[in-house]
């Protein structure tokens, strides 16, 4: 059934919606955004054609307020809503309420939401599928059950406790020892409360020197699967990405036609639509993959398999929301270049503390083979209530050592953040590693690496020392002479 | 050009002691770059401005540029911000054919203390310096070993030096008996050139000439540097006198830099030399253009030169060295005392005979603060006629009765007792020996009686007879190396720590300055480094690191609650700084320090204190090592705070739903 769509509230802020806004402007199609308080003033708001205010600071009042989200979108007359990634976009019940208002749902079914969204089902389904999965227990309510689990099935730690709603790192611990247990235990499922207002808790073994690699899938209503290759995301701080890249070093083309066709055996099997991702965990000495989960929507990351296929995804999630058929067949995708992406948060690159404040200077890198996506513009805040990223670097090349070489000149030589702190340091010394480029690493990398990697900081700079100079003239000259002087 | 470079860096200190000695005639040391301005202007001097001179020294035949060292190091680190390393790395790059000198205390180096032996190696071993001008204020040889060991061993000139004043005790036979000293410390007269420190200017002319003619006669092949101050007025004939029995170097300074304090003018000097038949070593085209330059700058320093002006020929008696007027008068004048100044000299004139030894760093310091001392508190306690008596009471006392305590009047007797009663702490240490062997034996019995009360008995017998280099205790180099870093939280740089090995509290100063500062003392010109731009469309340009910057004043707002804006235009681009004035309110944030102090791991808010088991903690409860105490939240990630230990809860510093950055304190827990 063809559909229409003239006008998207995108339900989102910071990158994911400014990113969504830049397709929906290729295409002609109006954007309205949605802000709490704190981002009244913030970069997605401008690039909308009209916004609505949805609530105060707390995700839950503004963000995550479903009634609030639906009641913008008939005022500011939008036909279909686009979650982005984060907050509502994988919540059936939101996914639901936006249809049952007449609106069109940019993404999955809810039904697909709904099994997906339950790590223990998702598990079963691809057990059912024939996709290979880590042995593990689920619907665990306390920690007597998982000593149990790990005596019969013969399980060493470390074990690795995830919130059966979770996502994107929040709500998933890893466990060392028996005395971590219970402080991991009641953590996981307070922060899986917080996150997805769902306590329920699932247990795996944990694969040492893992690698995270997913495959980006596509899907229209007409049954028609295909995969848009795969992507490896295994440089990770606390369960989150940081360095993305496609494809992944650490296949080879049988392995990666197997996960590749894995995956879309099993999207095809539960009736996926839109995008997707199917999320494996790689034992790279025994070259085996496990199913992880599935991400019922557009990812972070997605922007390098668009730099190495071509394609533009969100259009695609727009075309297929309307009803139209995926254009292409799976012979279609030739990926030609490597593409290798940096998420630039606001933190201490030492420690990881977030850091908050605005952004004084922004200078954005350029030049060749390189593309941005940035929540914020120079003079914006960043505020303490949401996710700290707030812009991506992607770079490409002919092959990986290309898109490295770039990646280097945008992060060393073209970028400037002044204000807040950011990861920039940090992601220079990864890429610069001997490690990182030649492929050897795994989600581990950083853990093990940090003292080296943290030496590798470049100490100066004269841009930065001029600014240091232009201080002190700045406050000689408001303050006259020193006594120390 | 270069034919008039007859000495230079790599040479080894035979190959140099040879090209002087077979010079026709003198050379010149110039100390334009450091005693001139440590004499007349506070050190204030800038590299920024100093650096002006290299090129011309590079090419005027100096036998070396004294650039480094004395209170100059200090002063750098404290009010100029500059590092010495900085320093000597930019001048060897400007004057890469002129033997960079400096002044070093034999056992004090750049300080103030004795430093143990492994400290002084240590340092001495760091810094790249070519000729090295070791001083003693006792002239104590023996403490002169360490600095000499390592400065010959690194095969750089040694030049030991005689602290030189006038008095009845420093006769040709004392000297000499120094000399004998250090030519056996130094294993003879080939690798070192011995310097006179003349440092007040005191000596008259005869004496000047008849002193160096007796070295000369025992030590025929002695190279010698006079080093004389101007105060006295009579610098110019002494040098001539010194000169015709046989001195060999002269120390000099440009004269648009002379002043009252510092050193004979070197045009004027050359001139005298030249009309006298003795040929000086100079390129005299060169010495006339640094003088020169010196006016392009010299005007930013007026400030910092001595309210006390002229030259003054009491200073013979008083012999407050030039290197101490400048400092002494800025204190004077800090502490309203200015007006006393002439009863300070006059006190000073008569100290000098009851406590010998040589008016340097840092018996002058001694000799400053004791005097200025007795005489502030005679006048405070009994005004214009306190100072009048007690002025008469020691003038009495020397001159009268030849310092015999027991001929004096027993009520005279007792106010000489109280006389050195609150004297600083070193002048205690030097009567105890602890800086070295004084010059002609320990003071007076009364003088212990006076400065150690019920206690002097005991503190005689404390007395020492070793060098503080064979006393003081060697010191942990990485203990103190990991002290820095620890107050600083990185690691520090080699010259970083040197700096702190020397001044600790100065140089942690100095590094958090340099920090925030970056490279502003090294690229700013000197009036912008000292009051700023002034009014809309200043600005200053510069280079950095091989790059043009420029930094324009577009406005400074008026101070609202305790800040200001500047906006500025850095290379083009707006930017607004907020400068808190010293009215700013500032929020405390108390820090977690101490062991039983309990920090935010990193910046978020705090979303519960306690945990889901028992609620809510207070302070007084006890607390289990490894139980969550509070939890802190930041951007959707939950970071538990653990207990470190067993312990009860004094404090709780936080409240719920805080917003805490990293660091910060949350909670005191005592220790079961």
């Amino acid at each position: 059934m063809k559909r229409k769509i003239q006008k998207v509230l995108i339900a989102n802020r910071g990158v994911p919606a400014v990113r969504i806004m830049h397709t929906c402007m290729d295409r002609k199609i109006s954007t309205t955004a949605v802000y709490s308080a704190p981002d009244r003033l913030a970069h997605h708001v401008f690039m909308a054609d009209t916004a609505v205010h949805i609530g105060e600071a707390p995700p839950i009042e503004s963000y995550l307020n479903m009634d609030k989200m639906i009641a913008a979108a008939i005022k500011s007359k939008s036909d279909a809503i686009h979650p982005g990634w984060g907050f509502l976009a994988e919540n059936e019940k939101f996914a639901q309420m936006v249809i049952d208002a007449g609106l069109i749902w940019i993404g999955p079914s809810p039904e697909v939401i709904k099994m997906m969204g339950d790590k223990i089902k998702a598990k079963l389904l691809a057990q059912k599928a024939n996709v290979p999965t880590i042995t593990g227990i689920s619907d665990v309510t306390d920690i007597e059950q998982i000593k149990r689990w790990m005596k019969k099935e013969k399980v060493d730690f470390p074990i690795i406790i995830k919130a059966a709603a979770g996502g994107g790192g929040k709500g998933m611990i890893k466990v060392e020892n028996n005395e971590q247990l219970a402080q991991a235990f009641s953590q996981a499922r307070s922060e899986a409360k917080k996150a997805f207002g769902d306590e329920t808790i699932l247990v795996e073994k944990y694969i040492e020197r893992g690698r995270h690699i997913e495959v980006q899938i596509i899907a229209d209503e007409y049954g028609k699967v295909v995969h848009l290759f795969e992507r490896e995301c295994t440089i990770q701080r606390r369960n989150q990405k940081i360095i993305e890249e496609a494809p992944s070093p650490s296949l080879d083309d049988g392995l990666r036609q197997d996960i590749c066709f894995t995956a879309t055996r099993l999207m095809r099997e539960i009736g996926y639509t839109s995008a997707g991702t199917v999320e494996f965990i790689f034992d790279s000495s025994a070259r085996k993959f496990y199913f992880l989960e599935v991400n019922t929507r557009l990812q972070v990351e997605h922007g390098i398999t668009e730099l190495i296929t071509g394609l533009d995804i969100v259009g695609i999630m727009l075309d297929v929301a309307m009803g139209k058929k995926l254009p292409f067949k799976q012979s279609d995708i030739h990926p030609n270049r490597w593409a290798l992406e940096v998420r630039l948060n606001a933190e201490d690159p030492k420690n990881f503390s977030p850091s908050f404040g605005t952004i004084t200077r922004l200078q954005v890198p350029m030049g060749p083979n390189v593309r941005v996506a940035s929540g914020v513009y120079e003079g914006a805040d960043i505020p303490p209530y949401y996710d700290s990223l707030f812009m991506l670097l992607m770079t490409a090349g002919a092959n990986r050592e290309d898109a490295i070489r770039v990646m280097d000149r945008s992060i060393s030589r073209n970028l400037r953040v002044e204000g807040v702190k950011t990861l920039a340091p940090l992601l220079l010394s990864i890429i610069r590693h001997p490690a990182f480029i030649s492929g050897e690493f795994s989600t581990r990398f950083i853990e093990e690496h940090m003292d080296e990697l943290i030496s590798m900081f470049k100490e100066k700079n004269s841009e930065d020392e001029v600014l240091k100079i232009a201080r002190y003239v700045a406050e000689i000259s408001a303050l006259g002479q020193q006594k120390w002087m | 050009m270069n034919n008039f470079i007859f000495v230079k860096p790599g040479m080894s200190p035979k190959e140099i002691v040879k090209a002087v000695r077979s010079l026709p005639g003198v050379c010149l040391t110039s100390v334009g770059m450091r005693d001139a301005g440590q004499s007349d202007f506070k050190n204030r001097h800038r590299i920024y401005d100093l650096k002006t001179l290299a090129p011309y020294y590079n090419n005027m035949g100096l036998f070396s540029a004294e650039c480094h060292g004395g209170a100059r190091w200090h002063v750098g680190v404290m009010n100029r911000r500059e590092s010495p390393f900085e320093e000597i790395s930019i001048l060897r790059e400007l004057m890469p054919d002129v033997l960079l000198q400096t002044l070093i205390r034999e056992t004090n180096l750049f300080g103030y203390r004795p430093y143990p032996k492994n400290v002084i190696e240590y340092v001495v071993s760091k810094v790249d310096i070519d000729v090295w001008r070791c001083f003693s204020f006792l002239n104590d040889v023996r403490n002169m070993r360490a600095v000499a060991e390592v400065v010959m061993k690194r095969g750089r000139l040694f030049e030991p030096t005689i602290s030189f004043t006038a008095a009845d005790w420093t006769t040709n036979d004392y000297y000499l008996g120094v000399v004998r000293e250090i030519v056996a410390l130094c294993a003879g007269t080939d690798e070192i050139i011995l310097c006179i420190k003349d440092m007040a200017g005191v000596g008259d002319i005869n004496r000047i000439g008849n002193l160096i003619d007796v070295i000369k006669q025992a030590y025929p092949e002695l190279v010698i540097n006079y080093h004389r101050h101007i105060t006295d007025g009579l610098a110019i004939p002494a040098f001539l006198s010194a000169a015709k029995a046989g001195a060999k170097i002269f120390d000099v300074e440009e004269d648009s830099l002379v002043r009252f304090y510092g050193h004979s003018p070197i045009l004027s000097v050359h001139a005298v030399f030249e009309e006298s038949g003795i040929p000086v070593y100079l390129n005299r085209t060169e010495a006339e253009a640094a003088v020169q330059k010196v006016r392009e700058w010299i005007g930013h320093y007026e400030w910092a030169e001595s309210p006390f002006k002229g030259l003054d020929h009491t200073v013979t008696l008083h012999k407050m060295p030039g290197g101490a007027f400048p400092s002494s008068f800025e204190q004077a004048d800090k502490g309203e005392f200015l007006h006393l100044m002439p009863a300070i000299l006059k006190v000073m004139a008569l100290y000098n005979r009851i406590v010998k030894y040589f008016d340097v760093t840092p018996g002058s310091q001694i000799t400053w603060v004791t005097c200025s001392g007795i005489i502030n508190r005679y006048a405070k306690e009994r005004g214009d006629a306190g100072v009048k008596h007690i002025i008469k009471l020691i003038t009495k006392f020397i001159e009268e009765k030849n310092q015999d305590f027991n001929s004096m009047e027993k009520d005279e007797q007792e106010e000489l007792l109280l006389l050195f009663r609150g004297a600083p702490g070193d002048f205690k240490n030097l009567l105890l020996g602890n800086y070295g062997r004084l010059p002609v034996g320990w003071a007076a019995e009364w003088v212990y009686r006076s400065a150690f009360s019920d206690e002097w008995e005991a503190k005689i017998k404390e007395r020492k007879e070793l060098s503080p280099l064979d006393l003081l205790k060697e010191d942990n180099i990485e203990k103190l190396r990991n002290d820095l870093t620890e107050n600083i939280g990185r690691k520090p740089a080699e010259e970083e720590f040197i700096l702190y090995l020397m001044h600790p509290k100065d140089a942690l100063e100095y590094i958090e300055f340099r920090d925030k500062y970056g490279e502003s003392p090294l690229v700013l010109p000197t009036d912008v480094w000292r009051e700023g731009l002034k009014k809309p469309g200043d600005k200053v340009d510069f280079e950095l690191w091989g790059k043009p910057y420029s930094i324009e004043l577009v406005s400074i707002g008026s101070e609202h609650e305790g800040l200001i804006h500047v906006v500025m235009r850095v290379n083009n681009k707006t930017r607004v700084y907020t400068v808190e004035t010293p009215r700013a309110k500032k929020i405390e944030v108390r820090l977690a320090k101490g062991a039983g102090d309990i920090g935010a791991p990193i910046n978020g808010s705090i979303w519960r204190i306690g945990n889901p088991e028992r609620g809510a903690l207070r302070a007084g409860d006890i607390v289990h090592k490894g139980e969550e105490i509070a939890n802190l939240e930041a951007m959707k990630m939950e970071n538990a705070i653990l207990a470190p230990f067993d312990g009860q809860i004094v404090e709780v510093c936080v409240k719920l739903n805080d917003t805490v950055r990293e660091g910060q304190l949350l909670f005191v827990i005592e220790k079961l």
